[in-house]
C-alpha cells in the first residue's frame, strides 16, 4: 500500500516522540517497532529534518541517520511538547477498538490471549476518552464454527494431520479425505487451507461445511508453500477457466454479489448479463435451479441443458 | 518541485504544538515554507484550511482564539493532545498488534497502525509476535464504494441520500437516511438508519448502493436507539428464523446440509428419508437447488412454488 500523505504525518509525528527517548536507536529495531520497512523509514528521516518551528528563528529537527543508528541533535529545539505521545483520533481509536473487540469473539481463540484482548480493550476505551464513543457505530461479527475450530487449530500448533468428512456443495456430497493443514483464516465464515491427500493439491474448506472432523496422530506434512495472498479474495479463477454466462432478471441480481466475476453488463430490463469462470461449470448446475425463472444459463449449453434435465425430473416426481 | 503535502503538514503540526501562545494566519504563513510558496492569498487560505481539518483527523485539537485586537490565532495545547498514560503488557500489546492486522480497508488499516504507532510511542513493549506461528488470520473487507463515506457519516452523525436498489427491484431508488451504525455479518456489510421517507427503521446492505453516497450537515430528525440489531434482520432476510416446519422426502445420502437442519429424520422406503425442517424465507429456493433429490410434501404452499420453480427451469 502507498503511503499516503496523512498515515505518513500520522506516523512522523509519533516518531518525533519515539526518538527523543531513544538516541541513537537502531534503523531496523524503529522500522519494526513501527511496523514500517527500513526503506519507508528512511524515506520518513529524509523528511523529518525539514519540518520544524521555524517561526521562531529557524529551528529544524537535526535528525539524522547514518543508516544504521538514528541521531537527533536537537531535540530540545523545536519545545518539549512535541514529545509528548498524542491522544488518538476519533479513526484510530474506533479502527483498533472494532478489530478488538471482533477478534475477542472468535471461538477458537485461546483463552489467555481473549483475555489479554479484552484487558487492552478496557486500557484503550480509557485511553482514548470521549473518542472511543464513535467506535460503537462501527461493529463486526465473526461466525462462529466453534468445535472444529477448536480441532483444527489444536492440529496446526501440534503439526497434525486431520481426517475430515467434508460436504462440497457444488456435487453434493460428502466426501472424507485426510489433509495437512497450513493456516485458519476468517473472512466472514472461517476457513482452513490444507494441503488435501486425496486431490494432492492446496484446497480451501470453509468450517461450517465440516461435517465430522477428527485428529490424527501422523505428522503434518505440507509441502513448502508460498501462501495466498488472500487481499484478492478468496476466489480467484484463473483464465484458463471455462466461460459461463448467467442472464438475470432484477430478481437474479444477487448473483453479481456472491459469484464473482469478468462482467456484469446491464440489461435494459433492470437485470445483468453475468459472465464468469469457473473450473468446473457443471457445479453451476445448483445455481440455475435456484434462480428459477429469475435467470438462466446462456452458455455452456451443456450446463443449461443439464439444469433443464433436472427440473424435468424432479417435476416428474410430483407427477408432472 | 511542490513540497510535499507531509512535510507541510508536520511542520504545521509542529509549529501549533510547539508554541504557548496563539499563532496568527500571517506568521504561519511567514514561517513554514510552504505557505511562503502558496502565491495567492485565496490559495494558502484554501490549503491551511485543508490542513488543519487533516489535523484534526489525525486527532489534534486545534483551538481557534480571538485576541484583543480581534486577531484570530490557533493553537494545539499540550493537555488537550496528550495521551493519557496507558500501560500495556507484552502479552496486550501483541493482542492489539493482531487485532490492528484485519483490516482490508485502508482508511482504516491507516488509522489502526497509526494508533499503534502512537502507542508504541508512549511505551508499549514491543513484544515477540506470538501470533506469528499462530493458524488465526482474521480479515475484514470492506471493498463496497459506500463503506468509507458511510462510516464517516455514521461517526459524525450526518444525514445521507444514496441510491438503493433492493434485492429484485428493476431500479434502484433515492433513500433519504439518517445512518446510525455499520455492522459486517458473514463478510458483508450492512447500515441500519432512519429511512426518513419510510419513517421507520430500516437496514441496507452496502452491495446494493449504487452510485455516490452524499451526506450533508444537518440533524437527524429521529432518535438514535440505544441498540441496534443488523444481525436479525439479516437472519430474517436469510430465512433462518423459521416461521413453521415442512415435510420433505430427500434422497438417501443426498443433501447433507438439509439433514444438518433437519428437527427429525425418518427412513422411508425405496431409497428416500423422510425430513423435518424448519420453514422460513427462501426455503423454496435452496430446495430447488437440490433438483429431483428432493420432493416437498408439505405445506402446499412450499410445494407450489417449488413446482412453480422447476416449471420455469424445465422450460428454460
Amino acid at each position: 500500500m502507498a503511503t499516503n500523505a496523512i498515515d505518513q504525518t500520522r506516523r512522523m509525528l509519533s516518531l518525533v516522540t519515539y526518538l527523543r527517548e531513544r538516541p541513537g536507536a537502531r534503523v531496523g529495531d524503529v522500522a519494526r517497532a513501527f511496523g514500517i520497512t527500513e526503506d519507508e523509514l528512511i524515506a520518513d528521516l529524509d523528511v523529518l529534518p525539514l519540518c520544524g518551528t521555524s517561526f521562531r528563528g529557524g529551528d529544524l529537527l537535526d535528525i539524522d541517520t547514518d543508516g544504521d543508528r538514528i541521531w537527533w541533535r536537537n531535540p530540545d529545539a523545536v519545545g518539549s511538547s512535541t514529545g509528548a505521545p498524542l491522544r488518538l483520533a476519533a479513526d484510530e481509536a474506533t479502527a483498533l477498538l472494532v478489530a478488538a473487540r471482533a477478534v475477542a469473539t472468535l471461538p477458537g481463540l485461546r483463552e489467555s490471549d481473549r483475555q489479554a484482548l479484552l484487558r487492552a480493550t478496557a486500557k484503550l476505551e480509557a485511553a482514548a476518552g470521549e473518542v472511543a464513543g464513535a467506535s460503537s457505530r462501527l461493529s463486526v461479527t465473526f461466525e462462529s464454527e466453534g468445535g472444529v475450530f477448536a480441532d483444527v487449530d489444536r492440529a496446526i500448533a501440534e503439526r497434525r494431520r486431520l481426517w475430515l468428512r467434508y460436504y462440497s456443495p457444488a456435487r453434493d456430497q460428502l466426501t472424507e479425505r485426510e489433509v495437512d493443514p497450513i493456516r485458519l483464516f476468517a473472512v466472514g465464515h472461517t476457513y482452513m487451507e490444507a494441503w488435501c491427500r486425496l486431490s494432492e493439491a492446496r484446497r480451501t474448506f470453509r468450517l461450517d461445511r465440516v461435517a465430522e472432523i477428527r485428529l490424527l496422530d501422523d505428522p503434518a506434512e505440507p509441502p513448502e508453500l508460498e501462501l495466498r495472498d488472500l487481499s484478492e479474495g478468496l476466489v480467484q479463477p484463473s483464465a484458463e477457466d471455462p466461460e459461463v454466462v448467467v442472464e438475470v432478471g432484477p430478481g437474479g441480481r444477487w448473483v453479481a454479489e456472491y459469484y464473482p466475476h469478468d462482467s456484469a453488463e446491464e440489461r435494459p430490463d433492470g437485470g445483468l448479463r453475468i459472465t464468469l469462470r469457473t473450473p468446473d461449470p457443471a457445479s453451476l448446475r445448483r445455481l440455475a435451479l435456484r434462480l428459477g425463472g429469475d435467470g438462466r444459463i446462456v452458455s455452456p449449453p451443456e450446463l443449461a441443458d443439464s439444469a433443464r434435465r433436472a427440473a424435468g425430473e424432479a417435476l416428474a416426481a410430483y407427477g408432472e | 518541485m511542490a513540497i510535499a503535502k507531509a512535510e507541510r503538514l508536520m511542520n504545521l503540526a509542529l509549529c501549533l504544538l510547539g508554541t504557548r501562545r496563539p499563532l496568527s494566519k500571517r506568521e504561519l504563513r511567514g514561517s513554514i515554507e510552504a505557505y511562503i510558496e502558496a502565491g495567492t492569498d485565496d490559495s494558502f487560505n484554501r490549503m491551511f484550511e485543508r490542513d488543519k481539518d487533516d489535523l484534526r483527523e489525525l486527532g489534534l485539537v486545534i483551538e481557534t482564539v480571538e485576541n484583543l485586537d480581534g486577531d484570530i490565532g490557533y493553537l494545539a495545547r499540550r493537555d488537550s493532545n496528550r495521551l493519557p498514560p496507558v500501560e500495556l503488557d507484552a502479552e496486550e500489546a501483541a493482542a492489539l498488534g493482531l487485532a490492528a492486522k484485519v483490516w482490508q480497508q485502508a482508511r482504516l488499516a491507516g488509522a489502526a497502525s497509526g494508533a499503534l504507532q502512537k502507542l508504541r510511542a508512549a511505551g508499549m513493549p514491543l513484544a515477540d509476535d506470538p501470533y506469528d506461528h499462530s493458524a488465526l488470520e482474521p480479515r475484514i473487507p470492506a471493498h463496497e464504494a459506500a463503506f468509507e463515506p458511510l462510516m464517516l457519516a455514521c461517526r459524525d452523525r450526518r444525514p445521507v441520500t444514496f441510491e438503493y436498489r433492493k434485492a429484485n427491484a428493476a431500479r434502484p431508488e433515492t433513500r433519504h437516511v439518517e445512518p446510525w451504525i455499520l455492522e459486517c455479518c458473514r463478510g458483508h456489510w450492512y447500515l441500519a438508519g432512519w429511512d426518513r421517507e419510510r419513517r421507520a427503521e430500516r437496514v441496507f446492505r452496502l452491495s446494493r448502493i449504487t452510485g455516490r453516497v452524499r451526506s450533508r450537515s444537518a440533524a437527524f430528525t429521529a432518535d438514535v436507539p440505544d441498540h441496534v440489531t443488523v444481525r436479525e434482520t439479516v437472519e430474517r432476510w436469510a430465512g433462518e428464523i423459521a416461521t413453521s416446519t415442512a415435510r420433505i422426502r430427500l434422497r438417501t445420502g443426498a443433501g447433507y446440509p438439509l439433514r444438518a437442519r433437519a428437527t427429525a429424520v425418518q427412513p422411508a422406503a425405496d431409497g428416500w428419508d423422510e425430513l423435518e425442517i424448519p420453514y422460513g424465507h427462501g426455503l423454496d429456493a435452496w430446495l430447488v437447488e437440490f433438483g429431483p433429490d428432493v420432493v416437498v410434501l408439505e405445506p402446499a404452499e412450499l410445494r407450489a412454488d417449488v413446482l412453480e420453480r422447476l416449471r420455469a427451469v424445465a422450460k428454460g
